[in-house]
């Protein structure tokens, strides 16, 4: 076997005489899955807030994603597809994001002085961005391995048991916050480290990104507790029946499934 | 003894340094700066307004040559000047010009077509040739028949020492930065580098060069009012008077600038003027025109400033808490005018004084601005007096700028002498016989006589404040030796500043460490700006007539007869409190032009005896060659043997091709 | 002339003293009362109590009209100049610190020169003309007159170190070129005369001390002295780097 390139990365020559391509494509990678996340997440958000239509609602979405609609028949197995993917992206994002963490001791406690010192809006935010993505190493990890075990647990009932009974609201409550902050931070970063949106005046459409940015936050926060408490409420009237299906009234059953 | 060995030892990181060393170091010789800061923060960096270099790009720069800068020259020195190396000065400015545009300075550049301009308060549409699309702009500075002055918006010493001084970097030049030279270590005939403080753990070392050069600007804050930065307190100056031998030039010949904002002295750029903006009274009244029909606002620096200060003397100028003072009205160029080529100004008067150029005047007042003397060189930069030492920039007195220095022909000077002083310098070392043979004996003698007076500082026993001190020089001198001048005045403050001087000597120190101590600084600087002063002082006592800068009001008239020659200031012993003047004759039989009227200012002088004659020889050679320029030139003064071969040649422009 | 209202103010300044020569110093804050002054800036304020307090305090001032960028230091927690900030448009209470992240000398003076000079050394902030030479005695190379404006524009950096003093990047990581270095690459991509290619400049702003260092928190942009886009520009930067980075 030829060693010769590991002997040669291995003394720290592997950048000559030119540079290597792969921060310029980690750097896309972790915008690029920053992104998908994002918009992911908010996704993410009005499926599960459908709760507040109705528990019918909720269900059809829950369906819809399982192929019901279009296959006359769930397929949980696809929510898990959807799960395995935003859980490689994820894991991608979060490695690459590590970059930019404080690597030790004597960079976090820079840090943290010069945020205190400066206070200055964006780069709070950026702070706020770290831990809550730090957050979300365990909290998503979680989340999304119950997710993928367990795709056909998506329902009225089904997601209100684990909310209350199983008790994940804790859970869900801190991953709502961490998730709203560091999306919609990372949105917005997104477009000023692009140069997205950007215009004519620089200043002037960072000033409204900022805005919209705020606003969205709060609305997706809102919509969440909301979710979140309606689900709450659902599991506890249900916590007698856990484990008990949601059907709606209107969907004739399965003559196949009956016959199980 | 820690010793530094270099070939060509730079003191001073400016425009002037930078290009020297440049110039050294690209013909093999090791070039190394010192700097009192970080080069690109040097006050070249203040220069705003732009370069002459007689380009012609721009219409109404049409038919502008090296001839008609020469002239505006020597009539803006007031035939101070030595007029081959103004020759040499504007014949090598388009070749700086050029070199500083390939180097990548972001001149603003022509754009073809129709323009609105201001100009005598009026609106002018100006019709710029196709030809001259994309190549440098000129625009109007004082005491110019033609618009010269090639700039970078009003950013043009910013743009141009951010260029130079990464062309020093890319040629691996190293300097040495927050280090101050304290003297010149020389045996009386021979200067062999200098005594160097580290200003930030103050150790005292020597650096030895084959050829030392000193490029640390202007001296304008012996005065109280002054546009310069605070680095720019002439200790260059004091350390070559200090070695008894070289001599400083002209010392009395100080530049007022018309317009530092009022009250704290902050330079606008005489681009304001020279792109149409107007000087205004307490009534709103232009009053320039009443004084000077011909240049109104936009006659030379010493001419305009002595107006506006006559008119305040009127009771015309507006009273403000802070004293009183003239306007400046940009407000006529309109917004986007401002906005980019006025950006500078318009951040000054925004931070300064809440003012927005926009919409308000500006209040200005007359400040110190430039010193037109200093270390006498011949034409190659080398001071005649000690061999091995050069001095390039405001630091020299070259001499081309005489009594008066022109707008926009300082950061000129500062490329040109460097380009030059660059050639020169290097020519000198690569002679053999110039090598020296360091005596390293005498080199110790020089760094223990400083140690020895640092420590004097803060062991013996003094009681004087050095602050105090400064403080009174200064306001001494912005009282008694401004643009105004009188022979009581000035034997006042020659009076006082000995007493000073004395005092001076007996300086002890509140906080008395040898590193990095500001009072320290002051106190061994005073010491060194006083002579300085003196210098200035006393030779402006001297002088009795006024050319230029320097007016006398007991002697309002220029006296060629008695006083066309230069100034040379000596000090001669350490215990001397007065500086040693001796004059050298300016020689009218070889002037290519003969003293005369400026064009502006005053029309009566006293002739010298030898001008009619002078002036009958050269119209003969005139009107003998009147169809080749250079042919005339060459006829009326040779100079190019002066410059370095590589600057030889004519320069082209769109209307003069070769 | 704008007229102050609260001109006679006693101004307390509250300066962080340190000196790191001397072994045994402890960083403190000293404060030093003054009465405000009619159009007073710092510059005017720490030289007077330089002149009649206190002689060994140390700062940096050359130009005082904020074109040198040499008195760069944190004014109430943020980097500016001093030279410039006026003190009625502060508290009554005025702290100040060095910039953080350069070399310190002592108190208020930081060696912002001797990093500048490093960044420039690496990333060759100079026109490379490509051993094309120019004839001094011709006509000058015709350029693009609103081109030769944009250059200016970002040529405009004082190197006052501001923006790297906010930058959390360079906080954390000392070898982060900052903005100033960005901008720079920026300003000698867009000129004509600089002969480099994008490869070039990926070879010296391509990785994590470069432009994909950038965490793009943006203090740079919002210190500014001189207002430099930096924002834009170092987005358009990481564009192209990107796109050199990922092509073939």
């Amino acid at each position: 076997m030829d060693s010769t390139p590991n002997v040669i990365a291995g003394v720290g020559l592997a950048d000559r005489p030119r540079k290597s391509r792969w921060p310029a494509r980690m750097d896309l990678a972790q915008s690029a899955t920053g992104l998908v996340l994002g918009l992911f997440m908010w996704g993410h958000m009005f499926f599960v807030s459908s709760i507040l239509l109705g528990k019918d609602a909720m269900w059809s979405i829950t369906k819809m994603f399982e192929g019901y609609f279009f296959f006359g028949k769930a397929y949980p197995g696809a929510v898990s597809v959807i799960v395995g993917a935003i859980f490689a992206i994820l894991i991608v994002h979060a490695f690459l994001a590590m970059r930019k963490f404080p690597a030790n001791y004597t960079q976090y406690r820079t840090f943290i002085g010069h945020r205190k010192l400066m206070a200055h809006e964006d780069t709070t935010l950026w702070w706020v961005q770290a831990i809550t993505g730090f957050l979300l190493f365990f909290i998503a990890a979680v989340h999304l391995y119950q997710m993928l075990m367990h795709p056909g647990d998506i329902g009225p009932y089904e997601s209100a048991d684990r909310v209350w009974s199983g008790r994940w609201w804790p859970l869900y409550l801190v991953a709502l916050f961490a998730v709203e902050l560091h999306g919609g931070i990372g949105l917005y970063r997104l477009c000023v480290k692009w140069g997205w949106l950007e215009g004519k005046d620089a200043n002037a459409s960072r000033k409204r990104l900022k805005t919209l940015k705020w606003v969205l936050t709060v609305f997706f926060i809102a919509l969440g507790l909301a979710t979140l408490a309606a689900y709450m409420k659902i599991g506890y009237d249900h916590r007698d029946r856990v484990g008990e299906r949601y059907t709606p009234s209107w969907v004739v059953p399965n003559p196949m499934e009956k016959a199980k | 003894m820690k010793i530094v060995y270099t070939d060509v030892l730079v003191i001073g990181g400016g425009l002037a340094g930078l290009r020297l060393a440049i110039g050294a170091k690209r013909r093999g010789h090791d070039a190394l700066i010192l700097s009192l800061v970080p080069a690109k923060r040097s006050h070249s960096k203040a220069a705003q307004g732009g370069m002459q270099a007689s380009l012609g790009n721009v219409a109404k720069g049409q038919g502008d040559t090296e001839d008609v800068h020469f002239e505006d020259t020597v009539r803006g020195s007031d035939w101070g000047a030595d007029q081959e190396v103004v020759r040499m000065f504007v014949n090598t400015a388009p070749k700086a010009v050029r070199e500083l545009a390939a180097w990548g300075v972001p001149w603003s550049r022509v754009r073809k077509g129709d323009r609105e301009v201001i100009i005598n308060g009026q609106k002018v549409t100006i019709t710029e040739r196709d030809e001259a699309h994309g190549l440098i702009a000129q625009r109007d500075f004082g005491g110019t028949k033609k618009w010269r002055t090639c700039y970078a918006a009003d950013g043009t010493g910013h743009a141009m020492i951010n260029t130079v001084a990464d062309q020093a970097i890319a040629d691996s030049i190293p300097v040495h930065e927050r280090k101050e030279a304290l003297s010149l270590i020389h045996d009386g005939s021979r200067c062999y580098g200098a005594v160097v403080r580290d200003l930030i753990t103050g150790e005292v070392s020597a650096y030895v060069a084959t050829a030392t050069a000193i490029c640390t600007g202007g001296a304008g804050r012996v005065y109280r009012t002054t546009t310069n930065a605070v680095i720019c307190e002439g200790i260059g100056h004091a350390i070559a008077l200090e070695t008894g031998v070289s001599a400083l030039g002209n010392m009395e010949a100080v530049q007022f600038h018309p317009t530092g904002i009022f009250p704290a002295g902050i330079l606008v750029t005489e681009g304001c003027r020279g792109d149409g903006g107007l000087l205004k009274d307490v009534d709103g009244h232009r009053f320039m025109p009443d004084y000077e029909p011909e240049k109104k606002e936009l006659a030379s620096r010493d001419v305009v400033s002595r107006r506006m200060e006559e008119h305040i003397k009127k009771g015309k100028g507006h009273k403000s808490r802070f004293g009183e003072h003239i306007w400046l009205d940009i407000t006529l160029l309109g917004e986007k005018h401002i906005h980019t080529n006025l950006r500078e100004v318009w951040d000054i008067c925004h931070y300064f004084l809440g003012v927005d150029p926009v919409k308000e005047m500006i209040p200005v007042r007359p400040a110190q601005h430039y010193t037109m003397g200093g270390v006498r060189t011949d034409p190659s930069g080398q001071s005649p007096t000690l061999k091995g030492l050069f001095s390039a920039g405001e630091a020299a007195c070259w001499d081309m700028h005489g009594f008066n220095r022109l707008g926009g022909n300082s950061v000129a000077e500062t490329v040109v002498a460097g380009m030059i002083v660059g050639e020169t310098i290097a020519d000198y070392c690569d002679k053999l016989a110039n090598t020296p043979t360091v005596p390293l004996g005498l080199v110790r003698e020089f760094v223990e006589r400083e140690q020895a007076k640092l420590a004097a500082f803060t062991k013996g026993g003094g009681r004087e404040d050095a602050s105090l001190i400064k403080g009174e020089m200064q306001d001494l001198m912005t009282a008694k030796v401004g643009i105004f001048r009188t022979g009581k005045d000035l034997e006042e403050a020659v009076d006082k500043l000995q007493k000073l001087l004395v005092r001076s000597r007996s300086i002890g120190l509140r906080s008395p460490s040898l590193g990095a101590n500001p009072e320290l600084v002051t106190a061994y600087r005073v010491q060194r700006m006083l002579k300085i002063a003196l210098s200035i002082a006393y030779g402006a006592a001297v002088r009795t007539e006024s050319r230029g800068a320097h007016f006398r009001e007991d002697f309002p008239r220029r006296n060629d007869a008695e006083w066309l020659k230069r100034t040379l200031a000596t000090w001669k012993s350490e215990s001397d409190t007065l500086p040693t003047l001796a004059y050298e004759p300016l020689d009218v039989t070889r002037m290519e032009l003969p003293p005369g009227w400026r064009g502006y200012g005053a029309k009566d002088y006293i002739d010298h005896p030898d001008t009619p004659e002078r002036q009958k020889a050269v119209e003969a050679i005139r009107a003998q060659y009147a169809s080749d320029r250079f042919a005339m030139q060459k006829a009326l003064m040779p100079y190019e043997h002066l410059l370095p071969e590589v600057l030889r040649g004519k320069n082209e422009r769109i209307d003069e091709r070769f | 002339m704008a007229e102050t209202s609260n001109s006679h103010r006693k101004l307390r300044i509250h300066a962080l003293r340190y000196n790191p020569a001397k072994a045994d110093d402890t960083p403190r804050i000293q404060t030093y009362e003054l009465e405000e002054a009619p159009g007073m800036t710092l510059f005017i304020a720490l030289s007077e109590i330089r002149e009649k307090q206190d002689p060994s305090l140390q700062f940096d001032f050359v130009c005082r009209a904020g074109i040198c960028g040499s008195c760069g230091m944190m004014i109430n927690g943020l980097p500016g100049l001093a030279c410039r900030t006026v003190t009625k448009d502060l508290p009554a209470d005025i702290s100040l610190a060095p910039l953080p992240f350069f070399e310190l000398i002592g108190d208020l003076s930081v060696n912002t020169g001797k990093w500048m000079r490093g960044m420039s050394e690496k990333l060759e902030t100079w026109v490379h003309s490509m051993g094309q030479s120019t004839d001094l005695k011709r006509i000058e190379e015709a350029m693009d007159p609103a081109l030769a404006e944009e250059v200016y524009e970002l040529d405009r950096c004082i190197e006052c170190g501001c923006c790297v003093a906010s930058c959390g990047t360079a906080r954390m990581r000392k070898d982060f070129v900052g903005a100033v270095g960005l901008n720079k690459m920026a300003r000698f991509r867009l000129d004509p005369r600089d002969k480099r290619t994008d490869a070039d400049f990926y070879e010296l702003v391509g990785d994590d001390n470069g432009v994909f260092g950038c965490m793009s928190l943006l203090a740079c942009h919002d210190v500014c002295p001189k207002n430099l886009p930096l924002q834009t520009q170092i987005a358009f930067l990481r564009r192209k780097m990107v796109l050199q980075g990922t092509k073939g």
